[in-house]
């Protein structure tokens, strides 16, 4: 039925007259253009044939015995099968009536006897083409109908056709699947009642409910809806208006069950806050770690004040015992104390803050505050072991969007780095460390060092774990280092510069700016 | 010599430390004198400095140590308290090795310190007294003939005069005239005293 036909090829033509000199005429005619002749004599074997063999044209007798043209051709149009066929009637009648009564049933086309064969090979060239066009044109429908009704079907989320109070015209075999129910159960219900259990009829603020009336397409995610059967599920909806022109035909409403979705959402979460949890307990012992390593260096620190106000008091006790004590330098003294007393316990602040946990979370913080606070915190480590550092801020650096222990952290980390590879190579120049702005917005800390350089294999192995190049380290500084900077949505390298040495970098997002919200670090869970 | 003042030479890289300590060794009746770091006091060093130093251990740029082998260096006997910090005690026992006095650890009693302060100035005394002596012999020693010198380099080897007599091919009598002289030039009488003195002074002579 499909089967495209070439020209003429395969164009099958029933030519029916009870008179078999008009078919010996017809026939003569038509034989030897490329057509299938079928021939019948009467009514109902014309019917037989049609049927069997569904021709594209056919040349029907009016008056004929029995069965006349006109009820052949009711008879062919009533059936399906035969219905497309063009009926073109043959009739000597040349009246009116005959014509019109013919084309009021189904005919396509008359020809008046006696025939000339240029017209009646004309007249079925042209119906042939027409009803082989017109077969072509229904098979790509049924096609077509048959991907639309595919796709619909296979499509995993329901979909509903509603009308503009909600009625549901249309549902697809997975809405069906979703509501647990025949599609057909489906149809004419109200889409708010059978949904919501809180639905009245047109109920302002149900979901849908603008797009059915007011044309304002929606799109929500873990709403609850209702089945036929009372039970409920959280699921995303899509919901579109339907236009006619300018008249709104209510909605399409395209929705799918998240239950799933919501529970390996659920268990990312909780894996990331796992992970979360795990780095800033790593970042808390690597920063443990560090304090011990600067033990020394901190009770030296310490000591200093404490050394201080143990000579002044003694100074202020010997001052007091002679007569008439000189007050003016004795209140001096004691101001000194004080002083140093002040002095030891910043310092102990500075590191109580430092190895407190967890870490505070993410702020608005000055850089050059804390890049001096940090060089404080690290000069302790200089002090007892040599080196300087200097820092380089500009004063109008922005603020960056970060937490402050954890970029301590990591600036002291680097900072103590640098410090041992210069003294590893006896190297007087000190420490830079550095800050500015970057072409992409961010802000980019340095720390240079003068020192014994990286290894050639630096760059596949510096940020593993456990990989060290100290006698004493346990490897886990820069990986940590890694996973706080990429926490806070920035990046860390290094370079080697010209003139030797090592130089680390990290990345910081400026605060208040648009890019901030978009960092890739959708892990943090401490903002 | 004892009218020379002896000094506390503070070598201390914190300032507040640096200016506690001068208070309170003042209010000790002490002369002190303060330096920032150990660059500053090795220019400021001369052989007439008397008394001690008080050194930090740990310091930017030349650290204690260092300072301690400059000194030695330029033949210092000034003695020196190491002050060390939590943990030192590996370094301290290094400097100890090098000639230190004594050290003490931050934070100390004033006690103590100035209990170590009062041992080092008495050693520098002695040191000095010593050196003066030492100086005394040096001088003798080189108010000797360049043959007086030849004679008593063979009395201290314990050569009898009839072998340096014969060494020297000169005659025993000649010898003993030489012998005598020495020992009054060195003011001496007994042979074992002329050894002891000549003895103390021979890394001295060396090193000139």
């Amino acid at each position: 039925m499909t089967e495209v036909v070439s020209e003429n090829a395969e164009v099958t033509v029933l030519l029916v007259d009870d008179n078999p000199q008009n078919l010996k005429v017809l026939y003569e005619t038509l034989k030897d253009k490329g057509y299938r002749l079928l021939i019948a004599n009467e009514g109902e074997k014309a019917l037989d044939l049609a049927h069997r063999h569904q021709p594209e044209v056919i040349l029907l007798d009016i008056m004929m015995p029995e069965m006349d043209g006109y009820e052949v051709c009711q008879r062919l149009k009533a059936n399906p099968a035969t219905s497309d066929c063009a009926v073109v009637f043959l009739s000597a009648l040349d009246d009116l009536q005959a014509k019109v009564k013919g084309f009021s049933l189904g005919g396509a086309d008359y020809i008046s006897k006696p025939f000339q064969s240029l017209e009646v090979i004309a007249r079925v060239k042209t119906h042939a083409r027409v009803i082989r066009l017109e077969r072509e044109l229904q098979a790509r429908n049924r096609e077509l109908q048959g991907d639309q009704a595919r796709i619909l079907n296979s499509i995993s989320e329901g979909i509903y056709g509603l009308d503009e109070h909600g009625t549901i015209e249309f549902a697809n075999p997975a809405a069906g699947v979703i509501m647990r129910c025949p599609v057909e159960d489906l149809i004419g219900r109200n889409f708010f009642e059978t949904h919501f259990s809180t639905a009245t009829e047109g109920q302002p603020g149900l979901p849908v409910y603008a797009t059915c009336r007011e044309g304002i397409a929606e799109n929500q995610r873990d709403i609850r809806m209702q089945r036929t059967d009372e039970t409920g599920f959280p699921a995303e909806y899509r919901s579109t208006p339907k236009h006619d022109g300018d008249e709104l035909h209510g909605a399409v409403v395209v929705f799918r069950d998240i239950t799933v979705e919501l529970e390996n959402e659920r268990a990312l979460d909780e894996a990331r806050e796992l992970v979360q949890e795990q780095r800033d307990q790593l970042a808390h012992t690597s920063r443990l770690t560090t304090m011990g390593e600067m033990a020394a260096g901190v009770a030296h620190e310490v000591n200093q004040p404490l050394t201080a106000i143990a000579n002044y008091a003694r100074v202020s006790k010997r001052m007091m015992s002679v007569e008439n004590p000189n007050l003016t330098v004795l209140q001096e003294t004691l101001d000194k104390i004080e002083a140093q007393s002040h002095r030891a316990s910043e310092i102990i602040r500075r590191i109580r803050r430092f190895v407190k946990k967890p870490a505070t979370g993410k702020e608005v913080l000055s850089l050059s505050t804390l890049l001096e606070d940090t060089r404080q915190f690290a000069e302790v480590d200089a002090r007892n072991n040599d080196g300087a550092i200097e820092l380089a801020v500009p004063a109008d650096l922005p603020d960056v969007l970060a937490d402050p222990i954890q970029v301590q952290q990591v600036a002291l980390n680097l900072i103590r780095n640098a410090l041992e590879a210069t003294r590893s190579a006896e190297s007087e120049l000190p420490v830079e460390v550095s800050a500015r702005v970057t072409v992409d917005g961010g802000v980019r800390v340095e720390v240079r060092d003068h020192g014994i350089g990286l290894a050639d294999d630096a760059e596949e192995k510096l940020f593993l774990p456990f990989y060290t190049t100290k006698d004493e380290g346990m490897g886990i500084g820069l990986p940590t280092c890694r996973s706080l900077i990429q926490a806070q949505g920035g990046e860390i390298g290094f370079e080697r510069p010209e003139g030797g040495g090592a130089c680390f970098f990290f990345t910081l997002p400026v605060a208040s700016a648009p890019g901030t919200t978009s960092c890739p670090s959708g892990t943090s869970g401490a903002v | 010599m004892t009218d020379i003042q002896q000094t506390v030479y503070v070598v201390e890289d914190d300032e507040a430390v640096r200016d506690s300590l001068e208070l309170l060794l003042k209010s000790d009746g002490k002369l002190v004198k303060t330096y920032e770091n150990a660059a500053v006091f090795l220019k400021d060093y001369s052989e007439k400095m008397a008394g001690c130093i008080v050194l930090d251990i740990r310091m930017p740029g030349m650290d204690g140590m260092e300072l301690q082998k400059k000194l030695n260096e330029k033949h210092s006997i000034l003695p020196i308290i190491f002050v060390t910090g939590h943990g030192d005690v590996p370094m301290a026992v290094d400097a100890m090795k090098e000639g230190a006095v004594d050290f003490i650890q931050k934070p100390y009693r004033e006690e103590a310190l100035l209990e170590k302060i009062e041992a080092a100035l008495e050693q520098d005394l002695e040191q000095r007294k010593t050196l003066d002596e030492k100086q005394e012999i040096i001088r003798r020693i080189k108010s000797l003939t360049p043959r007086e010198h030849e004679i008593m380099d063979r009395m201290i080897e314990g050569q009898a005069n009839k072998v340096i007599a014969i060494e020297l091919e000169i005659s025993q009598r000649t010898v003993e005239i030489h012998r005598s002289r020495v020992m009054h030039k060195m003011g001496t009488h007994s042979l074992a005293h002329l050894v002891r003195m000549v003895l103390s002074v021979k890394n001295l002579i060396d090193a000139r």
